[in-house]
């Protein structure tokens, strides 16, 4: 069975496929990642994690039209599945769940229940 | 989006094109470009080429990787590791070999390492100017009846004081975007370190001087002060951190502080640089502004180094071509000599110091290349120990390897399993000789002055440690290897190996290969050895045991009567007296002014004046008429030559007739016996003495009395501080700055006698492999053979025999090839030690009596072995 949760990578990159939404090909989501966290990753890397979602069948993947800029090669566009879409929720709401229960914020909210 | 066509390194992407899924690589190739694209674009093509590579390393992933049936990519992780776990065991098990192979290989790698290492630092000279592509200096050819010097350096012409030819040149040719010049203060041949003072402080130090735009040029990094143009005023000067350290105590105080030069000029400190590293070849401990070079600092040569910022993209041969045109129409038609220019690139000056046929070309860099390859042959040598002992003890593993094929393993895994283990010997060789370079490090830096620090953080020298390790892994198991992974099982296992008639001339030949390399290196380091202590040691034509001098300066000249009567009457010391020159560092050389009575041809002369008791001092011998004496008063109006001018002149009878130089004329009156006037490459050049006592510049030269140098130095001092109290002294002993000017040799000598020690040694220890390999053989036949009553000697002779050949093969074969080698060295010499032959002779003898001396330990074991130990088995 293949394994179902999502890494931090790869809730990020996730993410970011999201984002780019039409532009999501390996190398844009490279350079994203890197303005985004301030970290460089190799295209490889993140090619490499972007195979791995698809097998868990979170993302899908089909070629894009040629464009000149780069020799006329097709670059591979990543789009999230309904699958990947839930697992982010998941995920999401499982830590602002936790994070709720996050003694701080718990009291917090007591305050402003106007519960001491 | 593409900039000027520039693609990503070809190299690169057929590695991608090799391991990558055919279904991917549309899309990797161009995610890819488009990343270089945008690197070129952010940062600069080298930038983007190496984040090509490493973008397609990082590739090798095992989503991406082609799978094929027969790819070693394919081969198991379990197997490689099943390999190295055999290859550690096969190590431990057999431990004399291991160390005779690791220790080996370790030796010829440490010596491999060191070579790598000072070559490397050697060709850094000078490359780290961020303009350096850029930067070219001026070298000059002056043709003067078919005698050409060369030199990098740049025309001048005198016209109410000397100018540089191409000043302007900025504005005459455009390519030509900035300029610099520089001309050394402390050089021969009338340069020495300069006093400075401030306040009670006074040092001497070595600078030089430079023009406005030296900064802007070249990366010297000024710390504190100007930034642009520290040394645009007359007034104005730059000094080192350590110098302002020195005088001021930090850099920042020293800006806008005046120091005084040499008792004569203030100059306004208006800039602090960084210290100068030791990898320019540029060095200076200050510099002065170029107008104060130009109009009235004394010059320590005419020569001025001319650097030039070409605009990108500018080809410097028109460049070249456009300089010399120019140079050409500004210059006086009816000058009787000619005069060019061309330009040659900055950082490899160093490099090459000396001009063949008027363009710069040999120099350090011939010494780079010899050892270099010096480097790779030691490796070479201890590669083949390495596959000469595995060869030889194959028949060990011969069961092995069958036993192996019988269960099921293919060629390849047995090629991959011998290939594994050389990688991981040489791995161990590897951390050892990085182990013991890291520590040998200060010795060697000591010893050849330089100061390489051990490259931890420099991941170029890592990649070519590891590429080391694969290499030499590689070439020494691949014999190994092919030949044992061949052998057929049924007869292993049956015992039946023979080893074939080639794979043993194989090994001979590799043997002979060894012990040629190092009979080789042998003769070169005895002859580097020989001809260092013959110039070292040669006698010059003048004493220079117990001779002591210093500058003329300060006071000295105008109170030297007094000063010299002083120190004569002072304890060790033996004779004083003064010259414009030291004898050995004659540099100077002039032709035309030199005219004489029936001149009809041009002589370069090296004129030099001195004082009365000069000849006396030095030990200088007259052959013809009589030295300079106070007795005649009309010798300060007279000359001496010496035999090679006489003969030049090519006059008869030179004592009587006249000579003159520059304006000064008068009768020869004594010739001097040809002495030693500058370094021994050169042959002794034409020399003429008059007699100067008040010249404002020169040296004070002092005999010691000997065995008392220090009280003379004590005499002296005293005497000196009271005298001429401005300046510090500064004295040298004269055989000391003799054999400073052997430098190069006494490395090149020290780096030979170690290569020669390790490539001995190494081949030795294969040697020793080899026979301890023989003598396991043959402990059956050599049992037998002393139960049938041969004796030791004999067993010892027999068994010695065939290794002692082959050391006498090498031999012959190295006897040719180093004699060649010495020829064309020693002929670079005017004087040099005669190409003897009992040399080679020594060499050869010494090489049989080591290879005799290291069978010995096994034959003489093998000798007294008892034949019934021997013969029990079975």
């Amino acid at each position: 069975m293949k394994e179902t949760r999502l890494g931090e990578f790869e809730e990020v990159l996730l993410l970011l496929v999201g984002i780019l939404n039409e532009e999501a090909y390996a190398f844009k989501i490279a350079e994203e990642f890197k303005n985004q966290s301030g970290r460089n990753v190799s295209i490889g890397s993140v090619h490499s994690t972007l195979d791995r979602l698809k097998d868990k069948g979170f993302l899908t993947s089909e070629m894009g039209e040629p464009t000149a800029e780069r020799g006329g090669r097709r670059k591979r566009i990543y789009s999230i599945t309904a699958i990947g879409k839930r697992a982010l929720e998941q995920s999401r709401d499982f830590k602002v769940n936790l994070w709720n229960q996050y003694p701080e914020l718990a009291l917090n909210k007591l305050k402003i229940l106007g519960i001491k | 989006m593409s900039i000027q066509g520039n693609i990503p390194p070809k190299l690169a992407q057929k590695l991608l094109q090799w391991f990558l899924k055919d279904e991917l690589l549309e899309e990797v190739t161009g995610d890819l470009e488009e990343k270089f694209e945008l690197d070129q674009e952010t940062y600069s093509l080298s930038k983007a080429r190496r984040n090509y590579w490493f973008q397609v390393i990082n590739y090798i992933r095992p989503f991406a990787i082609k799978r094929s049936k027969n790819s070693i990519t394919m081969m198991k992780i379990g197997i490689i590791s099943s390999f190295f776990k055999v290859g550690y065991r096969n190590l431990l098990r057999h431990k004399s070999f291991s160390l005779i192979n690791v220790s080996g290989l370790a030796l010829g790698l440490i010596c491999f390492l060191f070579i790598f290492l000072w070559v490397r630092e050697e060709m850094s000279v000078d490359s780290f100017h961020s303009k350096s592509e850029n930067l070219y200096v001026i070298y000059r050819n002056q043709d003067a009846d078919g005698s050409v010097q060369s030199s990098f350096s740049t025309p001048m012409r005198w016209n109410n004081g000397y100018h540089i030819v191409v000043d302007d040149m900025e504005e005459a040719i455009p390519e030509v975007k900035n300029k610099a010049y520089y001309a050394t203060g402390y050089e021969l041949p009338w340069g020495y370190p300069k006093t400075f003072r401030y306040g009670d402080k006074k040092f001497k130090l070595e600078g030089s001087r430079a023009s406005e735009d030296f900064f802007k040029v070249f990366d010297y990094q000024v710390i504190a002060g100007d930034q642009e143009t520290p040394l645009s005023d007359v007034s104005s000067m730059a000094i080192s951190r350590k110098m302002a350290i020195l005088f001021f105590n930090s850099p920042e105080e020293a800006i806008g502080q005046t120091l005084n030069y040499e008792d004569k000029y203030d100059f306004q400190v208006t800039a602090v640089f960084e210290d100068v590293t030791d990898r320019s070849s540029l060095q200076f401990q200050y510099l002065i502004n170029w107008e104060s070079q130009m109009k009235r600092l004394e010059w320590s040569s005419d020569q001025v180094l001319t650097t030039i910022e070409l605009q990108d993209g500018a080809d410097p041969q028109i460049v070249a071509a456009k300089l010399d045109n120019y140079l050409q129409s500004r210059l006086d038609e009816n000058e009787d000599f000619e005069d060019h220019i061309g330009l040659y690139p900055f950082d490899q000056k160093y490099l090459h110091s000396t001009f063949v046929n008027g363009i710069p070309a040999d120099g350090l860099i011939s010494y780079m290349k010899i050892f270099s390859w010096v480097g790779v042959f030691i490796l070479l040598v201890a590669s083949i120990n390495f596959m000469n002992l595995t060869t030889a003890r194959s028949i060990k593993r011969a069961k092995e390897v069958a036993m192996r094929k019988v269960v099921g393993s293919n060629k390849l895994y047995l090629i991959g399993q011998f290939l594994c283990e050389s990688i991981l010997i040489a791995a161990v060789a590897m951390v050892l000789a990085l182990g013991a370079v890291a520590l040998l490090l200060p010795i060697f830096n000591s010893s050849l002055n330089k100061s390489i620090s051990f490259p931890m953080l420099d991941y170029q020298f890592w990649t070519i440690c590891v590429g080391l390790i694969v290499l030499v892994g590689f070439v020494a198991g691949s014999y190994p290897a092919l030949y044992l992974s061949s052998l057929r099982p049924i007869q292993s296992l049956k015992g039946l190996i023979r080893i074939s008639k080639s794979s043993i001339w194989f090994r001979k030949g590799l043997v002979v290969f060894q012990f040629s390399v190092s009979i080789v290196l042998l003769v070169v380091t005895i002859f580097i050895t020989r001809q260092t202590d013959y110039l070292r040691s040669k006698n010059l034509g003048y004493d220079r045991e117990n001779i002591i001098s210093f500058r003329v300066e300060g006071t000295i000249n105008s109170s030297y009567e007094v000063f010299k009567n002083r120190l004569l009457s002072m304890p060790g010391i033996a004779a004083l007296d003064r010259g414009s020159e030291e004898p050995q560092a004659m540099g100077f050389e002039v032709s035309k002014p030199i005219n004489w009575q029936g001149k009809d041809h041009e002589v370069g002369f090296k004129p030099s004046s001195v004082g009365y008791d000069y000849l006396d001092l030095m030990g200088l011998e007259v052959v013809e008429g009589r030295g300079f004496s106070k007795a005649h008063p009309s010798d300060s109006g007279a000359f001496m030559i010496n035999e090679a001018a006489v003969k030049q002149m090519a006059i008869d009878n030179p004592v009587g007739k006249w000579i003159s130089a520059w304006d000064k004329r008068g009768k020869i009156i004594g010739v001097l016996k040809d002495f030693h006037s500058s370094s021994l490459h050169e042959p002794i050049k034409p020399v003429i003495l008059d007699v100067k006592e008040d010249l404002y510049f020169g040296v004070v030269i002092v005999k010691t009395k000997s065995g008392q140098t220090e009280e003379a130095l004590a005499s002296l001092e005293n005497i000196y501080k009271e005298m001429n109290p401005n300046f510090p002294l500064d004295y040298k002993f004269m055989d000391a700055a003799y054999n400073n000017m052997y430098q190069t040799e006494m490395v090149m000598g020290k780096l030979s006698n170690i290569s020669a020690l390790l490539a001995i040694v190494i081949s030795c220890l294969g040697l020793f492999g080899l026979a301890m390999f023989t003598a396991e053989q043959r402990t059956k036949e050599i049992g037998i053979r002393k139960v049938l009553g041969a004796t030791v000697n004999q067993l010892i002779g027999l068994f010695s025999k065939d290794f002692l050949l082959l050391v006498m093969v090498a031999f012959l074969v190295a006897l040719p090839l180093s004699w060649y080698l010495m020829k064309q060295w020693l002929e670079s010499y005017a004087y040099h030690v005669d190409l003897s032959w009992w040399v080679f002779a020594v060499a050869g003898l010494a090489s049989l009596l080591v290879a005799f001396g290291t069978i010995s330990f096994q034959s003489v074991k093998v000798a007294l072995s008892n034949p019934v130990k021997s013969l029990r088995a079975e």
